[in-house]
């Protein structure tokens, strides 16, 4: 029930938000802390989680390959 | 769940793809010049339910790891990435797969000295990507292999990106694959049984009546294909976020074979004062793995930026869990950013799944793994970054524009702590 009216609400926050701002206003939205792609200098971070805990995904990290078992 | 997922998926694509107008007539660089990133890592763990004695046992382990990642720009649209890491470890539930090693009793609380308490992991990936001339699409391929002394792995993967909505949309589409195989080690007590001489009855150190119902595996590999489809958008001119759907499909082996497991329906046998294992862990030969998650950044102020995360994930051995993280990067001045981080995980036990001694062996599948037991855990996590755009600091041809450095404490609700600092450098070359 909680996941469906999150899903929902998130779903309506997107929906409504596809806005067209112009490349000579993305001063912000370019400064290195804005970006949503994973930070290079995280990515052993990253895969001790893939490793020790069961969710693999959606965070840009890897999502198969190697063992982890150690 | 699913149809859910496809439908917020689809009708928020469609609505963006609706609104794409106009195209960039400039065609830009994708990248200006060659990039090096040199990142290293220590990384030290130690916790009581290692999944190679049981789930009772040192889970205690070292490991220090690097690489060279060099992005190379081969002309205006298309880019090169070369990926090579290493990474070396000790770990001494690992080293207990063998703990009889005659220095000292047999215990899974200490490491033994055997040769299988320390392994050296390496990693090779590269990645070609090409940009149409508008810059509003992308394609990238890659191949990876990494190898370790028990594992190897070989991967390849393609990739599709649109921008659209004058570049505030991003669609993202990318499907890897991976094709690994195990060299299969078991626990030193159950070697005999693997392969037993004709007309013999196989014996470990003589222990009267320990005679396990021990079958080895017939499967060496694992396969894993990955989904992942993503939607970036821009929300206002200091707002963007990122939905993200990934789907992974495992075959093959997937469970550890020097992973032991006891059955509290079974005798136990001790030699040298250590538990003999009853069998080792055993899952099923399929997986299927599912995630939703979202990025959304807000850009506060000239001095504070918020970054957050969430993710919602399933699969078919009967785990869920959650997953929230929030960072606030914090400019000191122009060219140091400390970046204060907190990250919250829940997860579900898996079915198969039992503390040590507490399988019953009537039992298909069945695992003391405690990285697929139900916990909770809070990662704390301090960074500094150094910035200089110009680049002015030089090693030679290579010019220093930024140096991270990041500490994260992670700690469950278990026994479980671990810590990892990172320390990266990126430089421009000439």
């Amino acid at each position: 029930m909680y996941t469906r009216l999150l899903l929902t609400c998130f779903a309506t926050v997107l929906l409504s938000s596809c806005v067209a701002v112009k490349e000579y206003d993305k001063m912000y939205l370019s400064d290195p802390d804005m970006l949503l792609s994973l930070k290079k200098s995280k990515k052993y971070v990253t895969t001790f989680h893939s490793y020790r805990e069961a969710a693999v995904g959606s965070n840009g990290g890897n999502t198969g390959g190697g063992c982890g078992c150690n | 769940m699913k149809r859910q997922i496809l439908l917020i998926f689809l009708s928020f694509s469609s609505l963006c793809l609706s609104q794409e107008t106009s195209q960039d007539s400039y065609k830009k660089r994708v990248l200006e010049s060659t990039e090096l990133d040199l990142i290293t890592s220590y990384y030290k763990q130690d916790g009581k339910n290692a999944a190679v004695t049981g789930g009772i046992g040192t889970e205690e382990l070292t490991d220090y790891a690097g690489s060279i990642v060099v992005a190379i720009p081969l002309n205006d649209d298309d880019v090169l990435t070369l990926n090579a890491g290493i990474s070396a470890y000790t770990s001494a539930s690992s080293s207990n797969i063998n703990p009889f090693d005659g220095n000292s009793s047999a215990d899974p609380y200490v490491a033994s000295t055997g040769a299988s308490k320390s392994d050296t992991w390496l990693n090779f990936k590269a990645n070609y990507s090409h940009s149409s001339d508008d810059r509003n699409s992308k394609w990238n391929g890659n191949i990876s292999v990494s190898s370790e002394y028990d594992y190897f792995s070989m991967g390849a993967g393609i990739g599709f990106t649109k921008l659209i909505n004058e570049k505030n949309t991003e669609l993202n589409a990318n499907f890897q694959a991976f094709f690994d195989s195990w060299k299969l080690i078991y626990p030193i007590e159950l070697r005999p049984f693997e392969n037993p001489p004709p007309n013999s009855i196989p014996d470990f150190g003589g222990v009267p009546g320990y005679l396990p119902d021990f079958n080895p595996h017939s499967e060496k590999n694992r396969n894993s294909y990955a989904l992942e489809l993503g939607v970036s958008q821009v929300f206002s001119k200091k707002a963007q976020g990122i939905l993200l759907i990934d789907l992974v499909s495992q075959h093959g082996l997937l469970s550890t074979p020097f992973q032991r497991v006891y059955f509290n329906d079974a005798t136990d046998y001790y030699f040298d004062g250590f538990h003999l294992a009853d069998d080792i862990e055993q899952l099923p030969n399929s997986r299927f793995r599912a995630s939703i998650g979202g990025r959304f950044n807000f850009y506060l102020n000239e001095v504070v930026v918020l970054r957050t995360f969430y993710r919602f994930y399933s699969d078919d051995w009967g785990i869920t869990s959650h997953t929230t993280s929030i960072e606030v990067p914090i400019k000191l001045n122009q060219k140091f950013t400390i970046y204060p981080s907190w990250r919250y995980y829940q997860q579900s036990e898996a079915d198969y799944f039992a503390p040590y001694n507490l399988h019953l062996s009537s039992k298909n599948y069945y695992t003391s793994d405690y990285d697929l037991s139900n916990f909770h855990s809070n990662q704390l996590g301090i960074g500094v970054r150094y910035t200089d755009i110009f680049a002015k600091a030089r090693i030679w041809k290579a010019g220093l524009k930024n140096i991270d450095m990041f500490y994260h404490n992670y700690n469950r609700n278990s026994s479980f702590e671990a810590s990892i600092v990172t320390l990266s450098f990126n430089f421009i070359l000439d």
